[in-house]
């Protein structure tokens, strides 16, 4: 537990002065990062912990991009913090919104609806100009200060204040979920993936628990695009809602490992290098997408946060061997 | 007859051909998710493959019957071959349906980059057979004459595939199967190679339903988003591995989309999913199926 | 009193009905055996009055009050417990964990997302309690779907009684049990649901012999007797029902 804490502390320092060290490029691609991690662990909280898959999960993720946008366009004078919490909750409204259809369905058919329900909006967001701007989107607000009345003001729009604002809510909202799959609504959650009828006879409300888990998810998803739109300042159907947004999280768990808690922000992490290193090849970043649902699929099922496992098993392997000579010997 | 009626029943037809070129893509979607259990969502690029196969047969032999032939073929081979040696792994990752269901999302993938990559990504055109191209007059009604050879196509598959189901020993095992998926092990015939043969004659009826509908419908890299979206929609609201199911949505949607078009074009996309909602709102399983 | 009673119940499959105007009536405290040959209707009415199907016709009473057709976690909340013929525990999660869930509902720890789970010391002491008194305290961080075939039984068990029901409902507990686990859990079922109601469906005639206070003989959907195991085995009804049954004439 100590090592734990150590380790963590260590990680922290390491963000800390990450800006400081790397220029600003460095510092908004770590943006990206937590903005994509924040996605990521969202959308896991079905796939890992309750065993559904969602294909439409830029849904929320588009509802709280285009929350904040619409807010901080039209609601000139509110607190940053606010308008980006709204959105989220925009996001978690349209999950309870939802979820009378989405708890009646499972397995295949729940990825089928989700699907439906994110081109829906990405069809009426691209249709209704006059709210969305259609294809072009939102963009050019003025993005306000995060200030805190007499203590501090940061412009959020200098790479190093955005900086602290999105990983500091992209951590404090992974922290919150993790917290949430240790509390005895997460024991429930994780029953229903592994039983639901069991949990039904148990005497627990599976379509009440499952409405809570959309809301969270959703909450969070839309958090992370709100952030989004924040640290772009630019807002489109294309950029939020297309189903490649949906991809871009499942292939963050995929490649991390599911069933995992932490995989999926490795899995961030190692996707937005790759992006990095093939980013003058853009018109094959589906290609690239494709073949990694395949290999990981095909070769490595647990994900990278496996691959540290089994490596792990090897070298252990080998010592243990190596001593078996020695003594032999 | 009034021109206002005869638009509206030249709707209606139109909405027709659609519902059974919708039929022909998702009954093959059907059989492979009846058998084994498996939503394929690389289907409709298997749709899209054979239509592109097809521009290419037509532009080499300027045959369109030889590419009504050559390019469903090719594509039920590759459709073998992904689950001989893909989807079989697969299933062995201990990730149940959702391996599944990424794996072939990432074959779907590929195939979109790799049509882009071979064809380019401009629209191509694909003429209809001179024997079949012009108008026919059916009661005073103009209609263009291919549209119905779709509709007598889909009829002869159809046919063919009740011919296969009922009258054979695959079809025999098939159905059994989609009844009841652990009979099959029970009866103690070679699954596995029964897996590869649907398969494959799921991707064969995509792949001839591809070469038909190229000459109606613009042959672009997005064409498989456009029918996948389309057929998975019939699959889930037909009931999922139900073929009269898949049929009456693929028949409804079709009249859903001729006369959405006509009607509230702006909204005509949307119809579909809220339909599709409406559903299974009321029934999870879908229309006339009994599985999830 | 009665603590279970079903009026005139009747239940159809798509127009072939299973059940026929069946009227069963568990005494307070008393271990229940429904019997019966193969397609007998045990199975659906068992269903049927735990909720997973609604009965097309008739009513269920559990305490005296309505219980048509509630939803399990309804049933589960007033007192109903049940187990499974086909196992169905988490077998993902350890066999402390199983437990746990049920410890957690009968507590009221349903919708707490404040508290961390593993700092629920009563929850915990609990199901300490429990997993000793089925003899899995040895197993506690085994996987579910780690256990012996006779041990994951004898938790499927202990899973519908965990959350403390006024009756319980055990689904042919012994199916498929080896002789020596059969004796086990015979014994378990006994001391675990001492002083409490209990309903079972079984096949073995020597666990209902052994279990059983009194026992209800379906037939075809009927209910062909009712009555203590000595009253049964003398019946001729029942005796002409079960003819050819090995089973059933090795108990005579």
């Amino acid at each position: 537990m100590k090592r734990h804490l150590l380790w963590l502390m260590a990680a922290l320092a390491v963000l800390i002065v990450f800006p400081f060290i790397f220029g600003p490029l460095q510092t908004n691609l770590m943006v990206r990062f937590a903005i994509e991690a924040l996605f990521a662990v969202s959308l896991n909280l079905l796939l890992s912990f309750t065993g559904l898959l969602s294909f439409g999960h830029a849904l929320y993720f588009g509802v709280g991009a285009y929350g904040a946008a619409l807010i901080l366009t039209h609601l000139e004078g509110i607190p940053l913090v606010l308008a980006v919490l709204l959105s989220g909750l925009a996001a978690a409204l349209v999950g309870l919104l939802l979820s009378p259809l989405l708890v009646r369905v499972r397995a295949t058919a729940f990825t089928m609806l989700t699907l439906a329900f994110g081109q829906l909006l990405y069809v009426l967001c691209s249709k209704f100009r006059e709210v969305t701007g259609g294809e072009d989107g939102i963009m050019g607000w003025t993005t306000p200060p995060l200030r805190l009345p007499g203590v501090f003001s940061l412009d959020v729009t200098q790479p190093l204040y955005i900086y602290f604002f999105a990983l500091g809510l992209s951590g404090l909202g992974i922290l919150a979920m993790w917290y949430f799959t240790k509390t005895p609504m997460g024991s429930v959650m994780i029953s229903i993936r592994d039983n639901q009828k069991r949990v039904d006879y148990l005497g627990y409300q599976v379509v009440l628990t499952k409405a809570v888990i959309f809301c969270l998810s959703g909450f969070f998803a839309g958090l992370a695009g709100a952030i989004y739109a924040v640290f772009n300042n630019l807002v489109s159907v294309g950029g939020v809602l297309h189903i490649m947004v949906s991809f871009q999280p499942l292939m963050a768990i995929l490649v991390g490992g599911i069933g995992t808690f932490f995989g999926p922000i490795l899995g961030s992490g190692l996707l937005l290098m790759l992006e990095e290193a093939t980013q003058a090849y853009p018109e094959l970043a589906q290609m690239i997408s494709g073949l990694i649902f395949i290999a990981v699929v095909l070769f490595l099922p647990g994900g990278a946060i496996s691959f540290g496992a089994r490596l792990r098993g090897w070298w252990q392997k080998r010592a243990y061997l190596r001593k078996a000579r020695e003594i032999a010997a | 007859m009034s021109p206002e009626l005869q638009m509206y029943l030249a709707q209606g037809i139109h909405g027709l051909a659609y519902g059974m070129l919708l039929f022909l893509v998702a009954s093959g979607l059907t059989l492979i998710f009846g058998m084994m259990g498996i939503l394929n969502i690389a289907h409709a690029s298997f749709f899209m493959l054979s239509a592109y196969l097809c521009v290419t047969v037509l532009n080499a032999t300027g045959s369109y019957w030889l590419s009504l032939f050559l390019a469903p073929l090719g594509v039920a081979l590759l459709g073998v071959l992904v689950e001989r040696f893909m989807l079989r792994r697969a299933q062995a990752s201990g990730l149940g349906h959702i391996a599944e269901l990424l794996l072939t999302l990432g074959i779907a993938l590929v195939m979109a980059e790799a049509i882009k990559l071979t064809w380019g990504t401009e629209g191509l055109q694909v003429m209809a057979p001179r024997s079949l191209a012009g108008l026919v007059n059916i009661g005073g009604l103009e209609y263009p004459i291919y549209r119905l050879f779709i509709i007598g196509l889909s009829l002869v598959v159809l046919a063919v595939l009740s011919l296969v189901l009922y009258r054979t020993r695959l079809g025999t095992i098939v159905r059994a199967a989609v009844s009841d998926p652990d009979m099959v092990s029970v009866l103690g015939v070679n699954t596995r190679r029964v897996f590869m043969l649907v398969f494959g004659l799921g991707t064969w009826m995509a792949g001839v339903a591809g070469v038909a509908a190229a000459p109606i419908l613009t042959v672009f890299p997005g064409l498989a988003d456009q029918m996948g979206m389309d057929a998975f929609v019939v699959v889930v609201v037909g009931g999922f591995g139900s073929l009269f199911g898949a049929l009456v949505a693929a028949l409804f949607l079709g009249e859903l989309n001729a006369y959405g078009i006509q009607f509230i074009p702006k909204l005509s996309p949307v119809l579909m999913f809220a339909f599709m909602a409406l559903v299974l709102a009321f029934k999870p399983t879908g229309l006339f199926g009994d599985r999830e | 009193m009665n603590i279970l009673e079903t009026k005139a119940l009747c239940h159809d499959f798509k127009g072939l009905q299973v059940l026929f105007d069946v009227g069963l009536t568990v005494r307070q405290g008393e271990h229940h055996a429904i019997i019966g040959p193969n397609g007998a209707g045990k199975t659906t009415l068992f269903n049927v009055i735990t909720g997973t199907y609604r009965p097309s016709g008739g009513q269920v009473l559990f305490k005296g009050q309505d219980i048509t057709g509630l939803q399990p976690y309804k049933l589960a909340r007033r007192g109903l417990g049940r187990s499974f013929q086909i196992t169905s525990t988490f077998e993902k999660q350890t066999v402390f964990q199983n437990i746990r869930m049920g410890v957690m509902s009968r507590m009221g720890v349903r919708f707490d997302c404040w508290r961390r789970v593993a700092g629920l010391d009563s929850v915990a002491r609990e199901t300490e309690e429990i997993l000793a008194s089925i003899g899995l305290t040895a197993e506690r961080e085994v996987l579910a779907c780690q256990l012996s075939y006779g041990k994951h039984r004898a938790l499927e068990v202990s899973m519908a009684l965990a959350t403390n029901p006024d009756l319980v409902m055990l689904d042919e507990p012994t199916a498929g049990m080896s002789k020596e686990e059969t004796h086990a859990t015979v014994e378990l079922i006994k001391r675990l649901t001492q002083g409490k109601s209990m309903v079972m469906v079984e096949h073995d005639m020597d666990v209902v012999f052994t279990l059983a206070d009194r026992i209800t003989v379906l037939y075809y959907g009927s209910i062909l007797a009712s009555g203590p195991p000595g009253e049964i085995r003398e019946n001729q009804a029942v005796r002409d029902a079960y003819l050819g049954d090995m089973e059933f004439s090795n108990v005579f």
